[in-house]
Parts: C-alpha cells; structure tokens; sequence
C-alpha cells in the first residue's frame, strides 16, 4: 500500500456515499422506487442492492476492505449497466448528479482495489 | 495404446478463458432482454474476465496463470489448503514433523492425566534404524527406586548448591518468544510439579518470577536484562537478578541447537511496548542477538567470562551450546583445566531442538544431532576428569520418555524440554510461532488470542505431564535393572547399524 492516507479516505468517501444510497434505498425513497420499478426490480432488487452497499460499505470501514471494494465496484458497475442500458443518464432531472456520485464511488473504490489487490482472500497472493 | 486419462490443460484453459468472456456477453444479452437481475452474473463475469486478463497478460511472476490463465489458480487454492487437508486427513499417524501425531498424543494424554497406555503393537516402524533402550533380565523393584537428586554446584562447595528433585525441566523460552499466559502457566505448573524452569534470554524474568518456581536465568548472546548499552556484562544488574529468592542458577547461552552459530530473533510482529522495556531495544524492528558474546571471542577469553559470572552471580553456573565441532569443545575443556574454571553444569543442545524463529537453513542444516554430541561431550569431559565436577544436562526434541532415557543413558544427569511443554499447554503445532498468530496463544501477544489460554488448567496439565514422565522414568529404569539414571550408560542403549563415525557404532561386549 504505498499511499495509506489516500487510501484510507477513498474508502472513507466511497463508505459514506454508499451508506447514504443504501439508507435511501431501505426508506422507500421515491427516486429509487422509480428506478428500480423502471428495472422491473421493485420491490425485492431494491432491498437486495441496499443489503450489499449497506455489506460493502461496512467491510470498507474494516479490516476486510479490499473485499469490500471489490463488491463496490462489482455494484457499481451493475448501476453503470442500468444506466447505459436503460434508464439514460440523467435521471429525475437530476443533471446527471446520480451518475456523477456513481462515477466517483468507482474511482474511490477502484483505487481501494488496486492499492489493497494483495489483501485479497485466496487470489491476494498472486495480484 | 496408454489408456491413461490425461486432462489437456493448455485446451481446457482455452475453452475455459473464451468461455467466461461468451458467458459474460450473454448474461449482458439477458439482462437486458429477459431481467435485470441477470445482470449480476454480467459483473461477476466482468470482473472474472478482467482478473484473467490482468493475470494472462499483466504479470510475470506466475508461470502457471500467465500460460492458461484462471483454471490454473485452482492449483494454488489447492495448494494453500494442503498443510491443514494433509494434517487432518491423509498424514499418517508416524510421519509429521516435527512432532508426529503419536508423538502429540502421548503429550496430551500425560497432560490431561488420561492413561497413555496402547494397545496391539507399536505404530512405529521397527526396520528403520531406531535407539531402543536394553530392559534386563532382571528389572529392580520399584521401591528400590532411589529418588532422583542432582546436585549442582556441589563440586564447588557452594553454599547455593541446588538439588534437582525432578529429571524434567522446562527449557529456556522467554516472555517474547511466548505470551505472558503461557508463562505463567507453566511457571506456575513447574511450581506444583517441583520442577525448575528455564527463563529463556528474554531479560528480566517478570512473568516468570510471578509465580514462586525455582528458574534458570539465561543469559543470552545480547545479555537482555544484565547488559551495558555496549552489549558487556553489567555486573550489578547480574548480581541483582541473582539474588532473587527464586532465582537459583545461571545459564550462559553460547549458541543453541535450532540456530547454532547465531543469536536468538524476535520477530518485530511479536514485540509489545512492555517487552521492548523488559528487553531494553527499540520496537520497530527484529531483534536480532549478536551471534556470540562480546566477551567470548576464544577459549580463554571463554572460561574467563564462566569465572566471572560464577563470581558476580555466586549460583551454580552453567552454559549451553549445541556441538559443531568436537576438537573446539575439547580445546575448551583444556582450557577450563588450565584455568581451573569449571562450569557446575553444561546443556547440550541436539541441532533438533526448536525455536520460535530462526533461519531456515540454520534450523535444518547445522549443528550435531543430540544423540550423536552427547556422548561425544560426556567422553571428552570423562577423559579429562572434569566430568565429576559438572553436571550434564541434555535438551533437543526429548519430548517422551524413552527419548529422556536415552539422554539419560548416554551421559545426562537430567533432561530440558520446551516443545513437550508447549504440547502440554495445548500447542497444536500450527507452526506460527513466528508470527504472533498462534491459534492457542501461547506463543502470540493478541489478548484475544490468548484468552484461550486459562493458566490455572494449563499449569494442572504441565505438572500432570512432569508427573507422568517422571513416573515412567521409574517403569524404564526399574525394567532397565537400574536403581538410579546415575547408573545408566551406553550399554542400557541399542542402536542398529549406524555410521562407523558413530560413538554408538560399538556394540557394548
């Protein structure tokens, strides 16, 4: 790990977002109904996804963090998917702020990722 | 034709990398044609694909996953779990080291105080050269046993002269090596048994002065607890320690069977604030002990310092070292003669012995075998007279008591074990000593991992097991026609062929 600070505020910005969305997500906040209604995933995708950003985020905040930014990035490349594919990427008229805060979550995380890879159960070694 | 079934691998790594990029593309297709929820097969996939492109085309250093990619870390996931499928599954009850698992049992069993009787033959293997001990026609009763007192110091006319009431002591481990759990338990098991008890090098004795059993102070290569911040003697630190009640001999360490020709390591994983003090050296990186003392440079140079803490001590002195080369400890015995300088007791040290650290090289590659140095030191002090004036202790893998025996018989007046008494106190040789990660936690410092260790229950077992080898002692030595292991010596010793070199060589006429 040849940044300790870096890292450890990226995992910080990426945990706190995504408490935030997932908390969103387990209040039924309208924005995300309609996503997840536009995905045909209401309500049973939307607790699912809010279960794993609630797990990945708790895991970025642990000794576990390398494992939790590879489930945040698995995550947010499932949210780029959506996007691209189907849902467009503005959207409620938000200027594109979704996609925005998605963006900078996988760059934390990604960056978490690569800096943590040798912290990897089963494959660390090899990374 | 070969009927064998061969697994193509370099075809079947072909077939599995373009098929995880197919599978990644349709779950893409399905989660956007039939449901989203495909979609968490496309990323799963996804990050597959990009973990085989990274270990196909980014790395070098794994041959293996370079060539055919991620069916090939099956082989090092497989690999990772060997040591742990091969202990619990397929070992064989005679062929782990360094300690087999009949080893361990009989350990275990004397500890907890279960009969470690067997039954239908012996496990081991009878056509490999083995030392088996010589039973007699005619065994002594065992009331005729006499109780087991060695004196040391006597030849001196020490006032401090100690007596050995028990042939088994605990080697030298010190608080660093073990937690402070482990230290107390078997201090405090060595108290019951009335045993004596090897500090280890691990400077002032704290944890092992708690709980009131009689202790070896070791001083090692760095001299930790008694040294100037040169590395010589101090004098007045040496006599302060000495005094302790508990306090009853002193073992100058020249080298040590698990690492002879090297001084004793404590990795930095293991070292806490409080060692740090104990031991007087920085925090942050190994410590590494000089390889010799300061002070000892020759043989003169080497009995002199013996003098000298004889002299500042005033307790039966004695060193340690594990054997190299037989002319050296001769010129060495010489030298005491000449001096008149004659330590009260000499450990020798087999290169079996074990350690919490040490290079693996020297672990496995240097140093006489125990059975092997022994007889050769006890010949040599014979021949020179010395041998009355001292006493010979042995240490090196002498867990059980056939092994002790044999110690015994080939010129030890008593036997040090450290590995036996870890075994006692539950070591289930995960072989982590190194690391402070020690699953029951006797050799780490995480409390957490410590708090498995209750020390009132492991000191019941370290006594019960000095009981129960003591107690076998007097079965072999009553079988062997002896009355007392003073009176034991090669004779009561068989040993197959062996190499011409060996002192063992000679069948007894």
């Amino acid at each position: 790990m040849r940044h300790p600070k870096l890292t450890r505020t990226a995992q910080g910005v990426a945990a706190m977002f995504l408490l935030i969305a997932s908390v969103q997500k387990f209040i039924g906040d309208p924005g995300s109904i309609e996503i997840f209604s536009s995905l045909e995933m209401e309500p049973t995708g939307r607790y699912l996804i809010a279960v794993i950003e609630l797990v990945a985020a708790l895991l970025l905040l642990s000794p576990l963090a390398a494992l939790g930014s590879l489930l945040v990035v698995g995550v947010m490349c499932g949210a780029i998917i959506a996007h691209v594919t189907q849902l467009g990427l503005v959207v409620n008229d938000d200027g594109g702020g979704l996609v925005g805060m998605l963006v900078v979550v996988l760059l934390c995380a990604g960056y978490v990722l690569i800096s943590r890879r040798k912290e990897l159960p089963l494959v660390g070694d090899t990374l | 034709m070969k009927s064998t079934f061969i697994v193509d691998l370099e075809r079947a790594s072909r077939t599995a990398n373009i098929g995880i990029v197919l599978l990644c593309l349709a779950s893409g297709v399905a989660g956007y044609l039939v449901s989203f929820y495909f979609h968490f097969l496309t990323v799963t996939f996804f990050l597959l694909v990009l973990l085989n492109a990274f270990w196909r085309h980014g790395q070098t250093s794994h041959a293996l996953l370079a060539n055919f990619g991620f069916l090939a870390q099956i082989r090092y996931l497989v690999e990772s779990i060997g040591p742990e499928f091969r202990q619990y599954l397929f070992a064989s009850d005679t062929e782990e080291r360094p300690f087999n698992r009949v080893e361990r049992a009989e350990v275990y069993r004397k500890a907890k105080g279960v009969d470690s009787s067997a039954a239908f033959g012996s496990l081991l293997d009878f056509d490999r050269r083995e030392i088996k001990l010589r039973h007699s026609f005619y065994p002594v009763d065992k009331d005729q046993i006499e109780p087991f007192d060695v004196a040391v110091g006597e030849s001196r006319n020490l006032e401090t002269t100690y007596h050995i009431r028990r042939p088994i002591m605990i080697s030298a481990m010190s608080y660093g090596a073990l937690g402070e759990n482990a230290v107390r338990a078997l201090a405090r098991g060595a108290r019951l048994a009335g045993a004596v008890m090897n500090t280890g090098e691990g400077g002032t004795p704290k944890y092992h002065l708690m709980e009131g059993c009689d202790l070896i102070f070791q001083i090692g290569t760095a001299k930790f607890g008694v040294r100037t911040p040169e590395g010589h003697l101090d004098e007045d630190k040496l006599a302060a320690i000495a005094g302790q009640d508990e306090v009853k001999m002193i073992e100058i360490k020249l080298s040590q069977g698990a690492k002879p020709g090297k001084g004793g390591l404590l990795p930095k994983e293991k070292i806490t604030p409080e060692i740090a003090e104990l031991r007087g050296v920085p925090m942050d990186e190994d410590v590494i002990s000089p390889a010799h003392h300061l002070e000892c440079v020759d043989a003169e140079s080497t009995v002199a310092f013996i003098g000298r803490v004889q002299r500042v001590g005033g307790l039966p002195t004695g060193i340690k070292f594990c054997l190299g080369r037989p002319d050296e400890f001769r010129a060495l015995v010489q030298e005491m003669k000449r001096q008149d300088i004659v330590p009260d007791f000499i450990t020798v040290d087999g290169a079996e012995g074990g350690t919490g650290a040490a290079p693996k090289s020297f672990m496995d590659d240097v140093g006489m075998p125990l059975f092997e140095a022994l007889p050769l030191v006890h010949k040599a002090l014979q021949e020179s007279g010395l041998r009355d004036r001292l006493v010979l202790f042995a240490s090196g893998k002498l867990i059980n008591p056939g092994k002790q025996m044999t110690a015994l018989s080939l010129g030890a007046d008593a036997v040090y074990s450290a590995r036996g008494f870890l075994l006692a106190l539950g070591c289930i040789q995960a072989l982590q000593c190194n690391r402070n990660t020690c699953p029951v936690g006797i050799t780490t410092h995480q409390k957490k991992l410590q708090k498995g260790l209750d020390i009132e229950d492991k000191a019941q077992r370290v006594a019960n097991y000095i009981e129960a080898l003591h107690h076998d002692h007097v079965e072999l030595l009553s079988a062997m026609g002896r009355s007392s292991s003073r009176w034991l010596s090669e004779e009561n010793v068989y040993s197959p062929t062996r190499a011409p070199a060996s002192p063992l060589s000679q069948e007894p006429s």
